[in-house]
């Protein structure tokens, strides 16, 4: 059973703002999709554990030093920067 | 011939100019998209700068590419360089990538001309197109349909002739219910096939990029183009190409048909795929019947995966180095969690909230780890089927397109949303390949799609099967919108 606490708890994780309004809609939403979840325990796994879809190995690059991206170009997209840096206020 | 092949004939010959070609597009686009609603961004000085190299090339003599030329879509989760790409998110927006998709970097190599940036579910997250921050691409066979989704764009864009192919990306059936639901070919790679580097993470263990075209020599084309291996994705593998062997004989083929695909499958779907199986057994390959009851749970194993994935995925929206930020805060906690609930819509909030109740301590066995477990017998019971035959056969979604709004309609809830993934979602849960291929029109004159699932890595027989199928039974039906050569 998802209760209201759930819900508070996980948006605290999530960093989501959950308006006390939604929140009785949210958790009656979210009890439904747990129960679809749930019926995956009605189900035996016959199978070992399985931790890698196609078996794939890593394809890993060779460990050389490449160009980075540039500061200035990365910066272009922050909603606020000062001297090289993201900026985060404290307050706005 | 296909719509490529047909157009690279034309510049070459020089029945129309690169740059005018390209024009008409963006000038369908002009007039059409006010109504479809298939493109988000359009760039036609990028267009028009890439289509002039073209013609300069031809004018010099040279050779040109089967690609080169070709105006085309990409999703708005695929990352260009200097070019807004928003996820269909209001937390994107004015987000400009400093650096290129791989595939994008493979088709610019191959001379492309992009027209913009397709509309699509936000995050890739639904069915219908309708979660994006910018409303719902339209499907060109009837305004009152959706185009489908999450790569609803796309598939509006090609079906409507705004585009003449694009690439989309399929994580739960993104790409081939879209394409489905508008008439036309999309084929989901193998996991790995193609490269995901600058594909905007949704949920990475699923997540694929593919072609969206308008018949499967296009999609055998684009596919080649870009299953390459990629050092920058650490699960790149890239694939054999496709093309070369579509028409390739079938006599003796094995398709197979799990009786689990037809279950709950709307009756005139249904019919129309054991007709296509009739035209396969017709052209001297063999039909099978078996069960895959490990299907009955691929979909709740699907979600809980996918939505614990995406959880932790989209946990780099912050406000702080790109894209949208909250005004009014008071301290760095309350400004990630304002910004994040204002620039997230409502089914993205939902999975986000999803994801990390299954991953919290206390549920993460129950859920997580169980559907983990269940992924690797899913793939084990596809592994059993592919004993039995080369290829599946199975509908692509259990309905044709839906009714605008419907999956919104306050009659209709998440689950049966989530339900209508039931076709697909399978696919990617054991990381296969699968091409999505028009095989009949309902009583709206709505398309019904067919797909073709293959073994890992094997996308050419499945092209291959397709592509005889559309030699002998073309099913796609023309649209009165967009661009006719």
């Amino acid at each position: 059973m998802v209760t209201r606490e759930d819900i508070e708890n996980i948006a605290l994780l999530s960093k989501l703002f959950v308006d006390e309004k939604d929140l009785d809609s949210l958790t009656e939403e979210m009890q439904k999709i747990v129960a679809f979840a749930d019926t995956i325990n009605n189900v035996e796994v016959k199978t070992g554990e399985f931790d890698n879809i196609n078996n794939l190995s890593n394809a890993f690059r060779k460990d050389e030093v490449k160009e980075s991206l540039p500061v200035e170009e990365i910066l272009k997209n922050a909603p606020e920067q000062a001297e090289d840096h993201f900026l985060v206020r404290k307050r706005a | 011939m296909g719509q490529i092949k047909r157009i690279h004939d034309m510049l070459i010959s020089g029945e129309i100019s690169c740059v005018e070609l390209t024009k008409k597009y963006l000038e369908a686009i002009k007039n059409s998209n006010k109504e479809l609603n298939a493109y988000i961004t359009v760039t036609p000085e990028v267009a028009l700068a890439q289509a002039e190299a073209v013609d300069k090339k031809i004018a010099n003599g040279e050779e040109i590419g089967l690609l080169e030329g070709i105006p085309m879509t990409l999703k708005d989760n695929i990352s260009t360089k200097g070019i807004e790409t928003t996820c269909a998110s209001k937390i994107l927006t004015g987000y400009k990538p400093i650096y290129d998709a791989t595939v994008y970097e493979l088709l610019q190599k191959e001379g492309v001309v992009m027209l913009g940036k397709a509309n699509m579910d936000e995050f890739a997250m639904g069915s219908s197109c309708e979660t994006s921050y910018y409303g719902g691409a339209k499907n060109p066979h009837s305004l009152d349909h959706v185009a489908g989704g999450s790569s609803g764009g796309v598939a509006s864009a090609v079906g409507g002739n705004l585009a003449v192919y694009g690439l989309g990306s399929d994580t739960g059936g993104s790409i081939r219910q879209p394409a489905s639901f508008c008439g036309i070919v999309g084929l989901k790679p193998t996991y790995g096939a193609v490269s995901r580097y600058g594909l905007i993470a949704y949920a990475s263990s699923f997540d694929q990029i593919g072609p969206i075209t308008q018949d499967v020599e296009d999609a055998a084309i684009v596919f080649d183009a870009i299953a390459k291996y990629d050092e920058r994705d650490s699960t790149s593998q890239g694939s054999k190409p496709a093309a070369p062997t579509l028409n390739d004989d079938i006599k003796g083929r094995k398709i197979g048909i799990a009786n689990q695909y037809l279950d709950g499958v709307r009756e005139d779907v249904k019919q129309a795929v054991l007709d296509a199986a009739k035209a396969y057994e017709d052209m001297g390959a063999e039909i099978v019947y078996f069960d895959l009851p490990e299907l009955k749970f691929a979909l709740p194993c699907y979600y809980i995966l996918a939505m614990a994935e995406a959880s932790s995925n989209l946990g780099r929206y912050d406000g702080i180095r790109y894209g949208y930020k909250a005004e009014h805060y008071n301290g760095t906690h309350d400004m990630i969690c304002r910004t994040r609930s204002e620039g997230f819509g409502k089914e993205v909030q939902r999975r986000i909230l999803m994801g990390t109740y299954v991953l919290s301590a206390g549920y993460y066995d129950a859920y997580y780890k169980k559907a983990v477990n269940l992924r690797g017998a899913i793939v084990e019971a596809f592994d059993r089927a592919f004993e039995l035959c080369d290829a599946i056969l199975a509908p692509t979604a259990p309905v044709t397109a839906f009714k605008n709004g419907y999956l919104f309609g306050e009659e209709t809830d998440q689950i049966e949303q989530y339900l209508s993934d039931i076709c697909t979602v399978p696919v990617n849960t054991a990381g296969l390949p699968a091409v999505s291929v028009p095989c009949g029109v309902d009583g709206e004159g709505l398309p019904i799609g067919m797909q073709l699932i293959g073994k890992k890595f094997d996308e050419k027989t499945i092209l291959n099967l397709a592509y005889k199928y559309e030699q002998a039974e073309d099913k796609r039906i023309e649209t009165k919108w967009g661009v006719k050569l």
